[in-house]
């Protein structure tokens, strides 16, 4: 990675956020030194000026001022805010993901980091994608926390267990990027990342020809869906159908048994394959058998692509959104209304 | 020295003294002598100090190169989790609090004792108990899993010593509580007649605020101790996903605490420097209701930011908002005590003695750490630099470059009060700036090494921030030396030191109207309080005229 | 302190068990509440019986066998204050857990 800032000891700017990350960055600085120019010259100066000229003096008493006090509270809040409101609109853009993003899977395991893009191609370690495009990353674990950074991106996402969490960006320069794991996962901590590629479109393309692609996550969904797993002999349409019917799902509000509602997104796909009893959907029987143990989190992303898939125009349905989390149902929600659901 | 008895304003007897009244290894052991058992923390905690620091070393010196050469990854994380489980657990919290506190609290109150003496002898048993659990456990092998206990590492995959390390902290949180009960207690019904709510000095204010927090916050802690030990024997799902828990939970509960924590390191610290400042420049302190209820309103709002150490971790956007504003908020009353102490030095009549150059420390250093706060607390912008050695710099900043800096300039202060003997003060002021120079080398680069993307935790890194860590780890060098000096010399002074006056810098604190040591009543009368805190003038009663007279030893 | 005095006149060794029973008469209502199906009626009515009932039992403990129902203004002030810290503990943890669903700004 050729540093190209004329600034020593700086990241590269690759995306469209780490500009305004930046500037934020900047403007704390100056903020820090506008704030301690008074404070370090007053030490300096009263410490010099006032330095003792008689042993055990007694200096005239101040008490102290209300107006000062009132003008050294009020100035730093204001200030405060206003680092306040940079911040969280930068945040606001950091985690809206935007729609029709290109999507790519990420699971994170001790000590590697897996991608899949939406046409197949797989990857460890690295992550080649195309410069000024969208890039959403639907991110799973099979262990432990991990956390997906990329410092010249100025953005990163805790990858939670048990559930789905989402990052996005939008790179702008082609070059090569380190890609860390932030998370304190173990052992091999320090060796769990590597490379971001950043490429011009016409070389990615190249990338992905070249590249055996195998089945894409759908078809490896699809073909799970129908023959490892069999989910097809209850969920197919038909009169046999037991089990809900899933065209159309993704992106609904979905009724569930007992009241209440839960919009069909990544996460409750993949909590309703993994705990099928945490939330029955209204009109069926708590039969389905939990998957939990049977699949890895690389095959429930080939899943949860094939249910996203029944749904047309599924990538523009609900724009996933949150802080790296999804709309997600928190799992011990989830574990606590099992019970009920099982009897 | 023979001036010294005779300037004396005293309450204090110069017959025996705490330290000689009984000699014996059961006189110590079971005593109910509160500056007794702060000089058994003392030793308990320097030692524990001194284990941190080698933990420490190995750290800077494994980062010296880019590959993990020195140490194997496995062994680094240990190094790392143990080096900070025993700087927080069973250094920086129980530092100043349970040492210069237990010594000084009653002293300066004009009382004859903590309000609960055997509770405070108590409080030091369980301490040992929990520090001689995690030796024990370190001994073992040791703990890996970052002393933060992230779940589900610490509760499913660790194959250390989590449980031992855990109930080590577990047991040493009660330690905590009873120190904190024991001050809230002694400040409410032990204070002398005349020492009004408003009289009292500031560190005293800053231990009410410290107390508050240990009492309000710890049991937390114990129980997320406990649920993590629950979850790892009898596997109830409480925090692993793959048994039906929520790893994020044990995030809120951890912070819950271990914020709240961040102010049990430092308010201390900054009474000690509330003290050191005022009492060198002999000058009222600026706005001192000002700093004693921002002390309290960081203890209130302290409670309430926790969720800035989890802006990655999925927890929701609107929580994130949320806890950016309130840390913000959080800022001012740390900017205003910042703005006060300067004010305190105007016109005032500055010595430059030890303390007061760690004073002068702990305000650079504290500004560093608190303004780099506000980098953290700006949500946008620690989705960056959040697990990047920039927190790791801006921490140590606030917990090194404020609190230890504190710790160092208040044992100083105290020495001749707490021993009966002047230090070097050539070897004194050495060391202060050694300390100073060699922290800012060791870990202002680390702000910048943050900022470039380096992880935390990392036993290996790109080879292009080779040279920063460079620096960083020739200033934790110099660092290092500046921190053994003091060691060294104070030791020596305790054989070969100058006998201290009872009031070697005339000032009118209570704790300076006993003799030096105190004796174990700590006054021969009951002192009566009618002046204000922080007055330096004749109204005090000092007789300032034959102190300058005087050749009395002024360190 | 004169406050054990007092003490020692308002518990006696009766009341002392009295605390008891009652403690243990609610263990066995807690056990007997989760065996009947509550929550038909309205979700969270079990977890509901079974924090009343826990309610209950800490605050016999707090006011009687602690003291507090005889203690001063501010004893009953601090032990008022740790529940407001607990309120603190839960409000804004469940912030988190309450908005997750919202997405930014309810997106």
């Amino acid at each position: 990675m050729q540093n190209t800032s004329w600034v020593p000891f700086f990241p590269e700017q690759a995306s469209t956020v780490a500009g305004m990350v930046d500037a934020l960055y900047f403007y704390l600085i100056l903020v820090s030194v506008a704030f301690s120019i008074p404070v370090v010259v007053g030490i300096f100066v009263f410490a010099i000026k006032y330095r003792a000229k008689e042993k055990f003096a007694t200096p005239e008493e101040i008490h102290g001022s209300m107006v000062l006090e009132s003008v050294w509270s009020f100035i730093p809040f204001v200030v405060s805010m206003t680092i306040f409101v940079g911040g969280a609109l930068v945040y606001f853009y950091q985690y809206t993901m935007p729609e029709n993003a290109m999507e790519i899977y990420v699971v994170g395991k001790q000590w590697m980091w897996k991608a899949q893009h939406g046409t197949g191609q797989r990857e460890i370690n690295e992550l080649h994608i195309p410069v000024n495009t969208p890039i959403k990353l639907t991110m799973a674990t099979e262990d432990v926390l991990h956390d997906f950074d990329i410092p010249a991106f100025r953005t990163k996402a805790d990858v939670v267990p048990g559930r789905y969490t989402y990052l996005w960006f939008n790179a702008t320069k082609p070059g090569k990027y380190h890609l860390y794991c932030a998370e304190y996962c173990g052992l091999n901590h320090s060796g769990m990342g590597g490379w971001v590629y950043v490429m011009e479109r016409r070389d990615f393309d190249n990338w992905l020809a070249g590249n055996a692609s195998g089945q894409t996550p759908v078809e490896i969904g699809k073909d799970l869906f129908e023959a490892k797993l069999s989910c097809a002999s209850c969920h197919a349409g038909g009169p046999q159908q037991r089990g809900a019917k899933l065209e159309g799902l993704y992106g609904s509000t979905v009724k569930l048994v007992g009241g209440g509602t839960v919009t069909a997104d990544d996460d409750y796909i993949r909590n309703s394959i993994i705990n099928p009893a945490g939330q029955v959907v209204e009109g069926y029987q708590p039969i389905m058998p939990s998957f939990k143990g049977q699949v890895t989190e690389e095959q429930l992303t080939a899943l949860v692509a094939y249910v996203k898939s029944l749904t047309p125009n599924a990538a523009s349905a609900p724009a996933a959104p949150a802080a790296s989390g999804g709309p997600a149902q928190m799992p011990a929600a989830n574990a606590a209304a099992a019970p009920k659901g099982g009897k | 020295m023979q001036a010294s008895d005779a300037i004396s304003t005293g309450y204090g007897s110069a017959k025996g003294n705490y330290l000689t009244n009984g000699s014996t290894l059961a006189s110590w052991l079971l005593t109910k002598d509160h500056k007794r058992i702060a000089i058994m923390y003392l030793v308990t905690v320097s030692m524990f100090f001194m284990m941190g620091g080698l933990y420490a070393a190995a750290i800077r010196l494994e980062l010296l190169t880019p590959a993990s050469d020195l140490l194997e990854t496995g062994t680094y994380n240990r190094v790392f989790t143990q080096h900070g489980i025993l700087m927080i657990f069973f250094f920086l919290i129980p530092s100043i609090p349970a040492i210069l506190g237990n010594f000084m609290l009653p002293l300066m109150i004009g009382a004859k004792d903590l309000a609960m003496p055997r509770i405070n002898l108590l409080s030091l048993y369980i301490y040992w108990a929990g520090g001689l659990l995690t030796l024990y456990a370190l001994m073992q092998g040791g703990v890996d899993t970052g002393w933060t206990f992230y779940t589900p590492y610490s509760t499913t995959f660790s194959n250390s010593y989590v449980m031992a390390v855990g109930l080590g902290i577990f047991i040493n949180g009660f330690s905590s509580i009873l120190t904190g009960l024991n001050f809230i207690v002694t400040i409410h019904t032990m204070r002398a007649p005349g020492m009004t709510w408003f009289r009292l000095p500031l560190f005293v204010w800053a231990h009410y605020a410290t107390s508050l927090v240990m009492i309000l916050g710890t049991p937390v802690i114990a129980i997320t101790v406990l649920l993590v030990a629950i979850e790892r024997t009898v596997k109830v799902g409480i925090f692993d996903p793959a048994i039906g828990g929520d790893p994020i939970l044990f995030q809120h509960l951890f912070w819950f605490y271990s914020h709240p924590a961040v102010y049990i390191m430092i308010l201390p610290g900054m009474g000690v420097v509330s003290e050191l400042i005022s009492n060198f420049s002999r000058k009222k302190i600026f706005g001192y209701e000002f700093i004693a209820f921002s002390s309290i309103a960081i203890a209130v709002f302290g409670f309430l930011v926790w969720g800035h150490h989890m802006f990655v971790s999925g927890q929701s956007v609107y929580a994130g908002l949320v806890f950016s504003f309130l840390t913000m908020v959080v800022a001012v009353p740390s900017a205003i005590k910042m703005f006060n102490w300067t004010a305190t030095l105007y016109k005032g009549s500055i010595t430059f003695d030890t303390p007061m150059l760690y004073a002068f420390g702990f305000m650079g250093l504290f500004l560093i750490g608190g303004l780099t706060g506000l980098f953290l607390g700006s949500v946008g912008l620690t989705v960056h630099l959040t697990d990047t050695y920039f927190v790791v710099a801006h921490f140590h900043y606030v917990m090194v470059g404020g609190q230890v800096i504190a710790y160092l300039g208040g044992i100083h202060y105290w020495w001749p009060k707490m021993t009966g003997r002047m230090y070097s003060e050539f070897w004194g002021k050495i060391s202060a700036m050694l300390v100073f120079v060699g922290f800012n080398l060791t870990f202002f680069p680390q702000f910048i090494l943050g900022y470039q993307g380096m992880p935390r935790r990392y036993a290996a890194y790109p080879e292009e921030l080779q040279v920063l860590n460079i620096f960083s780890t020739a200033g934790a060098s110099v660092l290092g030396v500046g921190l053994v000096m003091p060691v060294v010399y104070l030791t020596h002074s305790l054989v070969f030191g100058a006998k201290a006056a009872d009031n070697p810098w005339m000032l009118p604190g209570l704790e300076w109207r006993t003799s030096s040591p105190p004796p174990t009543e700590n006054f021969d009368v009951m002192p009566v309080v009618t002046w204000e805190a922080y007055e330096f003038g004749e109204e005090n009663g000092l007789d300032l005229e034959a102190a300058r007279r005087s050749d009395v030893v002024t360190a | 302190m004169s406050d054990n005095h007092e003490q020692h006149d308002h518990m006696n060794i009766p009341k002392y068990v009295g605390v008891f029973l009652v403690l243990v008469v609610g263990t066995i209502l807690t056990y007997y509440a989760a065996l009947v199906d509550m929550d038909s009626i309205f979700p969270g009515a079990n977890t509901l019986v079974a924090l009343l009932i826990a309610f209950t039992k800490m605050a016999v403990v707090m006011l009687f066998f602690m003291h507090v129902y005889w203690s001063k203004r501010l004893i009953w002030l601090s032990a008022i204050g740790s529940f407001f810290w607990l309120a603190i503990m839960f409000a804004f943890t469940l912030q988190d857990y309450l908005t997750r669903s919202e997405g930014v700004f309810g997106r």
